[in-house]
């Protein structure tokens, strides 16, 4: 870490410091989750923080917006040291964060959630019609298609996403912290974020923009500042570097293979697609072969999801049908997919991928424990070894089989989910938004994972809305707009651009 | 970068939910024990024989329930129909054997006429998406009323003298009731914790639609709860009404939340994925001492539910602070 050595102020030491920090720690039982941070957030700056997972990026918002107290170090605002003991000490001051989980009530429609706690009233009752109306000016003023008298549950996650920030925007913040807002928005809903970033920065106020997307940080930021390992590496102008130098100062390892891709050679046809059609999509076709990854792009709600759904019989498919190796099969319920080897690795590790609260071992066991028993009973040297293979193969960093899921990084989860298919001898994996919400490091990781699985011989639909992703890591890639394949393209045979247009249909 | 990457796991320490289950169970463990010894040094009678062997009855018909509920809770449900399923048991059994059906037969159809019950709780929270509370309330509702239906009310008496005599039996020593905890209690830790089945009863708990998406039959494993819990809830309604020699509708009464009750203070969490089977058996045998305690020394029985509630908030919130925090 020494060898980086960059100046933690602005070079000019001309400009306004609206919060200092000093010396900032943060221990959790005895272990460092921060060490000796000195930052200075400028007023009126757009200040991007990159690092990977587990670098201390959340835990340095949870300390600016007063979730956690600091160990130790002094927080200057305007100058005056300042102690945040709860969020209402940080949000008196203008402090406030949109965080990339929706934290709002999906029960009560947007204009409710957007003046929540501020209600507008007259003798103690609501003036629902006239929040209603304030909150679509609101809405409208920043350029959102959104109605204020829709549930919010009903939105989009996306659009979920852009009611919080509204909200926070509304507030008058006057430091405004972001933590990875793009990671479930389409790419008009980024773009609509940002537009908004920039009229708040326009109007003065501070903004911490946290993401692993580059790209979007110099698109964005002024500044950026790079942890890692819960200690400050680097603070930059945004116009004195590069992403390869950020990305150096991420992981300090160079990632000359970023999109990771080994060429293996194709073999048997794996599954064969004709003329599918079901809730959501018409008339799909497609062929997956052994050693190919095959990409599916498109705006959400394009079908590609409600696609593969039904190809690992969440949904009965209404016409169409599906060879599997060669012969016709019909997948009515998810069994049927796993049955022939199909794995779905879904889009959110949480909610759909993992029990948390249980341990590692049982997670990567849980899909063939049929198999680890013996007259009734489990064979447990059997299971620990199953798990134990995958544990290594996978690199999956755990202090044990029996540490919960909950407590690993978004990459090892991953490759939990993954690895459970291993185990079970899956031979098309569907790969459901893989690397969203997990850092640079680990993303490397996951697509180490992708060649070792073409190399073992499995075939691979990879589901992604990142489109350099895909289109890097495609050998073919197949473009969804409302329901239907408007195009198939073989690896990099047309430029992104193409493929963006197709996918919006413009 | 795998020089960046542990490439392999340490040697796994024992883990922190276990050891923690089994620092639980030495806690009530020795709970139990302190008010034991205190019990038998405060009062004259509870050292004695007879009250022993008396509490180890009844604590052994809630552990039993206990046992059951656990295997629910661990689903991240909830049976509250187990109290009435006692009472329509120990009508069912009762009214068989008036009839003239014989001891063992009348036994195994009451037991098999609460896992019916249990499927349709079961039926009702898969088939037809009812939140297991509703399901389970409605029934508790519902059997009490097909209980005093099929009695008209009245008390049943005048059972085989060999029904009567198990209850009031030992073996070894033991009191047969106890036995039969013990013989309930090994099945199911073998189940629980050594059969597939076990596992996805944790899986389903913690994460449902992880489960799913793993290929587990996740109506199977709610089925399989619900039906385990009231079979030996009706269990436990045969075995009561062997204890006090009739059957009457109304048995059981509130036993269900005793059962919740022994459920939770051995360590189970109501949001699922948490449970063992030592820790109700403990939890139910803690419960009775208590009561059995407070009767021998004379506290007002309206006494005796105040502090069993406050006992329950006070061990799980010690419960709670021993848990890691996230």
């Amino acid at each position: 870490m020494s060898d980086v050595t960059l100046p933690t102020k602005p070079a000019d030491g001309g400009v306004d410091s609206l919060l200092e920090l000093r010396g900032i720690e943060k221990r959790f039982t005895g272990t460092y989750a921060l060490k000796g941070i000195d930052l200075d957030f400028a007023a009126g700056e757009i200040h991007a923080i990159a690092g990977e997972n587990g670098a201390g990026k959340s835990t340095l918002i949870k300390l600016l917006t007063g979730a956690h107290a600091k160990s130790a170090g002094t927080m200057r605002w305007r100058g005056v040291e300042v102690e945040f003991k709860a969020p209402a000490d940080a949000l008196a001051l203008g402090i406030n964060a949109v965080h990339q989980e929706v934290v709002a009530c999906p029960h009560l429609n947007v204009a409710a959630n957007l003046f929540l706690g501020d209600e507008t009233c007259r003798v103690g009752f609501l003036q629902k019609r006239v929040m209603i109306r304030e909150g679509q000016r609101i809405l409208d003023g920043l350029g959102f298609q959104i109605r204020a008298d829709a549930m919010l549950g009903d939105l989009t996650i996306g659009q979920q996403q852009l009611v919080a920030t509204a909200r926070a925007a509304h507030r008058g913040t006057r430091f405004l912290i972001f933590d990875e807002p793009t990671g479930y928005l389409t790419r008009q809903e980024t773009l609509q974020l940002f537009r908004l970033i920039r009229s708040l920065h326009d109007e003065g106020v501070t903004i911490v923009y946290i993401s692993h997307r580059l790209e979007e940080i110099f698109e964005l930021a002024d500044r950026v500042s790079v942890l890692r390992d819960g200690r400050l590496v680097s603070t930059r102008r945004i116009a004195d570097t590069s992403e390869a130098e950020l990305i150096r100062d991420m992981v300090a390892r160079s990632l000359d293979e970023m999109h990771y891709k080994r060429e293996v050679p194709r073999g048997e046809v794996l599954v064969e697609i004709e003329g599918a059609s079901g809730p959501g999509f018409e008339d799909v076709s497609m062929t997956v072969r052994r050693g190919e990854i095959v990409g599916l792009y498109g705006l959400v709600g394009a079908g590609r999801s409600e696609f593969v759904q039904c190809l690992f019989g969440r949904h009965r498919m209404t016409a169409g049908q599906v060879r599997w190796k060669g012969q016709k099969v019909m997948i009515r319920r998810e069994a049927d997919a796993i049955g022939r080897g199909i794995a779905l690795v879904p889009e959110s590790r949480r909610d759909q991928g993992l029990c948390l609260n249980l341990g590692v071992g049982f997670n990567l066991a849980l899909p063939i424990y049929d198999r680890l028993s013996r007259g009734g009973l489990i064979d447990r040297r059997a299971e620990r070894a199953a798990a134990a293979r995958q544990m290594i193969d996978l690199r999956i960093v755990a202090a044990g089989q029996r540490v919960h899921a909950e407590t690993l990084s978004g990459g090892n989860q991953q490759k939990i989910v993954v690895g459970k298919w291993l185990a079970h001898g899956a031979e098309l994996f569907i790969f459901d938004e893989p690397t969203v919400g997990v850092d640079v490091g680990t993303k490397a990781d996951i697509y180490h994972v992708f060649a070792d699985l073409l190399t073992a011989g499995a075939g691979i639909i990879l589901i992604s809305s990142y489109l350099p992703e895909v289109y890097d890591l495609s050998d073919r890639l197949a473009v969804f707009r409302r329901g239907r394949v408007v195009a198939e393209h073989t690896h990099k045979a047309v430029g992104v651009e193409t493929i963006l247009t197709e996918a919006i249909g413009v | 970068m795998s020089d960046n990457v542990a490439t392999a796991p340490l040697p796994a320490p024992k883990s922190r939910g276990l050891r923690l289950n089994f620092l639980l169970n030495l806690t009530l463990l020795g709970l139990l024990l302190l008010l034991c010894g205190a019990l038998a040094l405060g009062t004259e009678n509870f050292a004695t024989i007879n009250n022993l062997s008396n509490l180890l009855r009844q604590g052994s018909i809630w552990a039993i329930m206990a046992i059951g509920q656990t295997f629910v809770i661990i689903t991240a449900g909830i049976d509250l129909s187990a109290g009435a399923v006692v009472g329509v048991a120990s009508t069912v059994v009762g009214l068989l054997m008036v009839h003239g059906v014989p001891v063992p037969l009348a036994v195994l159809a009451t037991i098999g006429v609460g896992m019916a019950i249990g499927w349709c709780h079961g039926f009702g929270i898969v088939r037809m998406g009812l939140p297991p509370f509703i399901m389970t309330l409605a029934s508790l509702t519902a059997l009490r009323g097909i209980g005093l239906l099929l009695t008209g009310g009245q008390t049943l008496s005048g059972f085989p003298a060999e029904f009567g005599a198990f209850a009031r039996g030992e073996l070894l020593g033991i009191p047969n009731l106890f036995v039969a905890v013990i013989a309930v209690a090994v099945p199911c830790h073998l189940v629980l914790h050594h059969t597939r089945w076990g596992r996805y009863l944790y899986a389903v708990g913690s994460n449902r639609e992880a489960a799913r998406l793993s290929g587990v039959s996740i109506n199977r494993v709610i089925y399989l709860a619900y039906i385990v819990s009231a079979g030996l809830s009706a269990l436990a309604g045969v075995l009561t009404a062997s204890r006090i020699g009739v059957g009457v509708a109304t048995t059981g009464d509130g036993w269900e939340l005793q059962a919740i009750a022994s459920s939770v203070i051995g360590g189970a969490s109501l949001f699922g994925a948490v449970g063992s089977v030592p820790g109700p058996l403990l939890g139910a045998m803690l419960l009775t001492t208590i009561n059995n305690g407070a009767n021998l020394l004379n506290i007002n029985p309206f006494w005796q539910r105040i502090i069993t509630g406050g006992l329950i908030v006070l061990i799980v919130y010690l419960d709670q602070l021993r848990r890691p925090k996230r």
